[in-house]
């Protein structure tokens, strides 16, 4: 089963011995500093950055190929988005379509952001397991609790939903194997027929995730889960200097990105 | 001890067997077939070199300790997986040869847990969804569903307007195997049939097997019920890590023993029984009815 979403990449690196919440704030800041700065050279640092990021992970290059790959036409609508709609004088014109230097600088720079943007962001899912992540969010998202948002249970929703979508895909699998042994054909047919082929498949898939979220939820009552309890862990997260340096670091290329 | 529910018949309902008048069993052979698992870091070996030759109207069990690979082969049996090296041969029949597809279709899969893929709003409707995918005409589909359902033990003029996940799971497992039978295979490829069923339903499930069995029909049954393998099937394919360890008739020598205790198996109950009266467990009974008559 090939799931693009939220993966990771189990490894030892620096990065993914961080701790969740210095990776999340670290790539939040840098994000919002992306779109702060409007110039090549502030572009240029931080696309420096990612890719040290990147190298220091050790993640293979075909598994960020693969995270990132869905997000490859995005990029090219950007593009040619930025080339056809962009304001400046016209060099070229076909149409509606108007090519000028300007546009093309604006679409290479809007995409390169985005480029920069899908690696510094699967970094950080890729050295990340998700519950770490979610447990980095929860924690971070505290204060929220003295408004009264269950950020507890928010991140244990999001951690079961994480946990299910492999479970979920496997499913869909079996059920689309079991139906194709009836004659089933997915492929075949005009987009109405093929919706009509799904049925056969998203029922089963329904009642089946349904009656598990019945038994989990039982399952966690009888092992004494209750809702606002508050609970302790059994791996609390420890921030340690390593951490402290991936901030200190984080900034240091934010503010160098801001002033080149 | 389910050996001793074999040979008692179940309650039979309506003995029709929905094989077309005239059609026997399919031949298998499996031709030196290997598959193995995409995944992120390494391809997971499944099947190595596999190669066994059941005839037409066999009975073979297939057994080995759980990952062994025995749904994998039932996939790649049915055709729902390519094998990377070697052949799957239907009817003397390989993928190179005209037919192949039509005869792939008259091989019948009933997945572990069946009951999950049932998804149309009436009994009818989900047995009838094959049959239609063959593109019969309506009249036959309706027969063909009328008889799946008979074998079953569901009538359908009790049980074809339910719907399926108003009955119980004795009855839901064996609604998803008439949409099996509606479509008259030649070959029944079954995984795990008799995992989570009451006694009763297991009984009801050994008396259609048996008689699709006495129909012809070529049965390869995937199941760590060495009992129920015992009483159904005439021969023995045991699997371990996707490669063959024993295949062809059943055996139960020192070696055969060994071979047993090796693949987290043992002998069937009506075979140490044998043993322990100090008769020769080579021709131990199949069945209670077959062992009350050996012994008075």
């Amino acid at each position: 089963m090939k799931a693009t979403i939220a993966q990771y990449y189990a490894g030892d690196s620096l990065l993914h011995r961080c701790d969740p919440r210095a990776k999340f704030v670290a790539v939040s800041a840098l994000a919002v500093a992306l779109f702060v700065r409007d110039s090549f050279a502030g572009l240029a640092v931080y696309a420096a950055a990612a890719v040290l990021a990147y190298v220091l992970s050790g993640v293979p290059l075909a598994w960020f190929w693969r995270a990132f790959r869905p997000l490859l036409w995005l990029v090219a609508l950007t593009f040619v988005a930025q080339v056809v709609f962009a304001p400046g004088e016209p060099f070229f014109s076909f149409g509606f379509v108007h090519l000028s230097w300007r546009g093309l600088e604006l679409a290479a720079f809007l995409s390169l952001r985005l480029v920069v943007l899908v690696l510094v962001g699967s970094v950080l899912t890729l050295t990340t397991p998700s519950i770490a992540l979610t447990d980095g969010l929860a924690w971070l998202g505290r204060p929220l609790r003295r408004l009264r948002v269950p950020t507890d249970e928010l991140a244990l929703m999001v951690t079961i939903a994480l946990r299910f979508i492999p479970t979920l895909l496997m499913e869909l699998d079996t059920i689309m194997r079991a139906q194709r042994a009836r004659g089933a054909d997915f492929r075949r047919g005009g987009l109405r027929e093929r919706t009509r082929s799904l049925v056969p498949v998203l029922v089963p898939l329904f009642v089946l995730s349904f009656r598990r979220a019945d038994e989990l939820a039982l399952a966690m009552e009888a092992r004494c889960y209750r809702p606002g309890a508050v609970r302790t862990r059994l791996h609390p997260l420890r921030a340690r200097w390593s951490d402290a340096a991936l901030l200190v670091a984080a900034a240091a290329v934010i503010a160098a990105g801001l002033l080149v | 001890m389910s050996g001793l529910e074999a040979g008692v018949g179940a309650e039979s309902d309506t003995p029709r067997v929905p094989g077309a008048p005239g059609s026997a069993g399919m031949r298998l052979a499996c031709e030196g077939a290997s598959f193995s698992y995409e995944e992120a870091r390494a391809p997971i070996p499944a099947l190595c070199d596999v190669s066994f030759d059941l005839r037409a109207g066999g009975s073979l069990a297939l057994m080995g300790a759980s990952g062994s690979g025995k749904s994998t082969l039932l996939q790649v049996i049915r055709g729902l997986d390519a094998p990377e090296t070697g052949a799957v041969l239907l009817d003397c029949a390989g993928p190179a040869d005209a037919g192949y597809a039509a005869l792939q279709r008259e091989v019948g899969l009933v997945f572990q847990a069946p009951e999950l893929q049932l998804f149309a709003s009436t009994a009818r409707e989900d047995v009838a969804f094959g049959p239609r995918r063959l593109g019969w005409p309506e009249a036959q589909v309706t027969s063909a569903v009328d008889t799946a359902l008979d074998m079953v033990g569901l009538p359908p003029a009790h049980f074809a307007e339910r719907h399926p996940y108003a009955l119980s799971g004795g009855e839901q497992r064996r609604l998803a195997l008439a949409g099996v039978l509606a479509m008259r295979p030649r070959l029944l490829l079954l995984d795990e049939p008799f995992v989570s069923l009451d006694p009763g339903t297991r009984r009801q499930l050994v008396g259609i097997l048996e008689r699709l069995k006495a129909a012809g029909v070529t049965l390869l049954l995937a199941t760590h019920d060495v009992d129920l393998a015992w009483t159904l099937c005439d021969e023995l394919l045991v699997l371990g890590e996707g490669r063959i360890v024993a295949a062809g008739s059943w055996d139960f020598s020192t070696a055969g023993g060994r071979l047993f205790a090796a693949n987290r198996l043992r002998e069937p109950f009506f075979v140490e029984l044998w043993r322990r009266l100090g008769r020769d467990p080579q021709r131990a009974p199949r069945s209670a009815a077959e062992a009350a008559e050996a012994l008075s």
